[in-house]
């Protein structure tokens, strides 16, 4: 049943509209911008095998300034040898993840994995530091000093820990979240 | 399993929107999307064997009727307007500047349907009637009724008083008076109702009890804007973000509490730019009141078509350099938080602007519709040439502010910076262009028509200037509670401050004698009453005058209206107090589990020492 790289048969493109919140002209948008990454051996084959490497996916001009880039691929890789590689339905969930029409418990669900960086479950001080560092910059002067880090945690976790266990896991992130309406629209990438 | 078993009970659509919502990848998701098909299946298939034929065309129907919604909306989303460009501004300014921008559309099409309702049921049947205008001699077409909006436009159908109060005959009766006053009516009542219900979807969606912007949980957690695609804007974001985090670190640390006499001095400041605000909007109010007298009383030569624009001049000039010295004021004042200080902004505009356009109503009401004949076409000359002037200075302000403070900025004084765009300040003027348009369309309904230009152009000149001279604004801001504030603002004193102009014009002014399709009744409203004394004659349908005399036109029925819905607010507003108190009880409950939780942790941990020590040393067993 599977198609070849360079078309997308009507099935397969209803079964997507099916499962993921993309329209007919968003999923073949992203069909025309991955076969765009493929070389040129590959369009022959067969799409569901077919993986693209992270470094090339990084090259897609609406992840390539992305503070979180690396973690997003990694998230939403379904590799097993978790190299971050994409396949094509990997690159159409990350698409309807980051939808206009993605509901917020899809979106904060996924936005909560990607700022895990260790990918524990929760977000405990080692997340949250390097979640600060991505979104201040990397110049010397932009960082913030060791004090100034330890305070913000500490804020951070007064604020948004509410079971007071020294982490924020999942429903207190949400509960973050569904406070500030601006999320949904913010949590967003269109091709 | 459990997940199954609950999606192959639910009905198709629901089922694929649950399936669409669960956050797996997206095989898992074809997988458990193909076990329910085929369980989904075997369960219809058991319950109707006798109609399997029935059944299957059911799923097949059912199928095609999805698909064609999904080409329905893809259908939709190749129909927008400037889709390409809003995601152009949204990549590099991010997500607050394409408010305003989606605010221009909104406005765009919000005036392309009024202007479709009023052009089709009053001015349509008119000029198929009769399109040819009744020009008295010597009136020509000259270049200054673009400007002024008199002579030659005077006679078209632009205004109210071309509009005859015959019963048209043709493929059946229009009465053309009945017609002007229900459309119009039935027009501020759509108006009111799309704005009621988009005020109240902004507001469930995007109240918040407390104000989260000042909280660091929100500022790493929430307030990254993924939308962003150009490397110098997020650079730039990044730093500001940094900036503002070092910023309010340090002042969480400054505990320290300001002195009496600081706090004195920051009132009195207060007060001061109060004062100086509140005086300078009634000053403003006056003026025009005087130059409108002035206006009047210069006897009648052919420079005064020119000097009818006197008027619209000073008021474009008022509303582009008064806001200014407000913005001088606020630079002096100290405010505890950033929303206050654009929220005092504000209040101060909108004070401003209803004074000039009071003071204006005043004019045309108590002066204007006692001394001219054709008072109606009159005032909505006045309203055009307002109308014209706002958008010829706001494209002279846009120059002027952007483009100039940009060269100024660039080469002249490097430190004042490349000017921002100031949403709150645009999104603003077009509330106001769209107030003086709402209190036009009962003087000339073909008023949205420039509206629907000057969003167009707008949407271009303002796109150009973005993209050229401003840079993104520093602090991210909440654009969803502005958004809230914003429309909330065009709703109450924007909309209801037309409206009952409009309603004060029906009800208690006489038309004029000579024009407009009201000509010769007491008050506009008195249309209605003929209309319902040839009912009551023709004797044909009773419930309509039954709801006239008793619902419209009686007083009780509005009291007790008024009883029943303060009644349901009080009850909402009690069920809202308790639903806070209760979100406070399940806080606490939810930091008492915690402490359990750990407590007993600690527990068991002790218990484990306990066991292995008493394992490792069974002679050294002692009392436990």
């Amino acid at each position: 049943m599977g198609t070849t790289a360079s078309q997308l048969g009507k099935d397969l493109l209803s079964e997507y509209q099916e499962l993921t919140f993309l329209t007919k002209q968003e999923i073949l948008l992203a069909h025309k911008r991955y076969t765009e990454l493929l070389l040129k051996e590959d369009l022959a084959k067969d799409l569901s095998s077919i993986r693209v490497p992270m470094a090339k996916i990084l090259t897609l001009p609406e992840l390539k300034s992305n503070p979180f880039r690396q973690r997003i691929c990694r998230v939403f890789s379904t590799s097993g040898l978790n190299d971050g590689s994409l396949s094509f339905e990997d690159f159409l969930d990350l698409l309807s993840a980051f939808s206009d029409s993605a509901t917020m418990e899809i979106k904060s669900h996924y936005a909560f994995r990607i700022f895990d960086f260790d990918d524990d479950g929760t977000l405990d001080s080692s997340d949250l530091r390097n979640l600060v560092n991505c979104l201040t910059g990397e110049t010397n002067d932009t960082r913030l000093t060791n004090e100034e880090m330890r305070q913000l945690i500490k804020n951070i976790l007064e604020e948004s820990d509410i079971d007071k266990d020294g982490t924020v896991n999942l429903s207190e992130f949400q509960h973050v979240i569904s406070r500030s309406p601006d999320f949904v629209s913010s949590f967003k990438i269109v091709l | 399993q459990n997940l199954v078993k609950e999606l192959v009970d639910m009905s198709t659509r629901e089922r694929i929107h649950a399936i669409r919502d669960l956050p797996m990848s997206f095989e898992e998701k074809k997988s458990i999307s193909a076990v329910v098909d085929t369980d989904h299946i075997r369960h219809q298939k058991t319950l109707l064997l006798e109609s399997t034929h029935g059944c299957l065309c059911s799923i097949r129907r059912s199928q095609t009727l999805r698909r064609w919604g999904y080409s329905v909306r893809s259908a939709r989303q190749t129909l927008q307007l400037w889709q390409g460009t809003m995601k152009e501004i949204g990549g590099r300014f991010g997500t607050s500047v394409l408010t305003y921008f989606m605010f221009l559309k909104w406005l765009l099409v919000f005036n392309v349907v009024s202007f479709l309702i009023n052009f089709g049921f009053i001015t349509i049947p008119l000029l198929v009637h009769d399109h040819t205008p009744n020009l008295p001699p010597n009136v020509n077409f000259r270049g200054l009724e673009i400007l002024t909006g008199a002579g030659y436009f005077n006679y078209t159908v632009m205004y109210y008083g071309s509009y005859s109060n015959e019963t048209l005959v043709g493929l059946g009766e229009y009465n053309l008076q009945l017609a002007y006053f229900f459309t119009i009516s039935l027009y501020m009542v759509l108006c009111g109702v799309a704005l009621i219900f988009s005020m109240a979807k902004s507001f469930k969606e995007n109240y918040v009890l407390s104000d989260p912007a000042s909280s660091s949980a929100w500022q790493i957690l929430c307030s990254w804007d993924f939308s962003i695609v150009n490397e110098r804007a997020i650079t730039q974001r990044k730093n500001n973000l940094s900036v503002q985090l070092k910023e309010s670190l340090s002042e969480g640390a400054q505990t320290e509490m300001l002195t009496r006499s600081e706090k004195m001095k920051h009132f009195g400041i207060h007060l001061g730019s109060w004062l100086l605000s509140t005086s300078l909007a009634f000053g403003c109010g006056s003026g025009i009141y005087f130059l409108c007298q002035y206006e009047q009383q210069v006897p009648w030569t052919p420079l005064q078509e020119a000097e009818t624009l006197l008027v619209p001049f000073v008021v474009s000039l008022m509303n582009l350099v008064v806001p200014l010295f407000y913005s001088l004021f606020n630079k002096f004042e100290v405010y505890s938080n950033q929303r206050k200080q654009i929220y005092v902004l504000l209040v101060r505009n909108v004070i401003l602007k209803i004074s000039i356009l009071s003071i204006l109503c005043y004019y045309w009401m108590q002066v204007v519709a006692k001394k001219f004949s054709c008072w109606e076409s009159m005032v909505g000359q006045a309203l055009y040439r307002l109308v014209l002037f706002d958008f010829l200075f706001l494209m002279l302000g846009s120059f002027f502010g952007e483009f100039l403070r940009n060269l100024i900025g660039r080469k002249l004084l490097p430190n004042l910076g490349v000017p921002e765009f100031d949403v709150a300040r645009n999104v603003f003027e077009l509330i106001y262009a769209q107030t003086l348009v709402w209190i036009g369309i009962y003087f000339s309904p073909l008023l949205p028509v420039i509206q629907i230009l000057k969003c167009f152009i707008f949407f271009y000149v303002k796109k150009v200037s973005l993209a050229q001279n401003c840079q993104p604004p520093r602090r991210t801001g909440r654009a969803a509670q502005m958004q809230t504030i914003l429309i909330a603002l065009l709703f109450f004193p924007s909309f209801v401050g037309a409206l009952s102009i409009v309603a004060y014009t029906a009800w208690s002014l006489t038309p004029s004698k000579q024009c407009g399709p009201f000509r010769g009744l007491n008050n506009t409203f008195g249309a209605v009453g003929i209309w319902i004394d040839n009912l009551q004659q023709s004797s044909s349908s009773y419930w309509v005058i039954w709801i006239y005399h008793h619902v419209i036109r009686s007083e009780v029925f509005y009291f007790f209206l008024a009883l029943i819905v303060i009644i349901i607010i009080y009850i909402f507003w009690q069920v809202t107090q308790g639903r806070k108190q209760l979100i406070v009880q399940l806080r606490q409950q939810i930091v008492n589990e915690g402490k359990d939780k750990s407590f007993l942790l600690d527990k068991l941990q002790k218990l484990q020492k306990s066991n292995q020590y008493a394992q490792k040393h069974p002679n050294k067993v002692c009392l436990e």
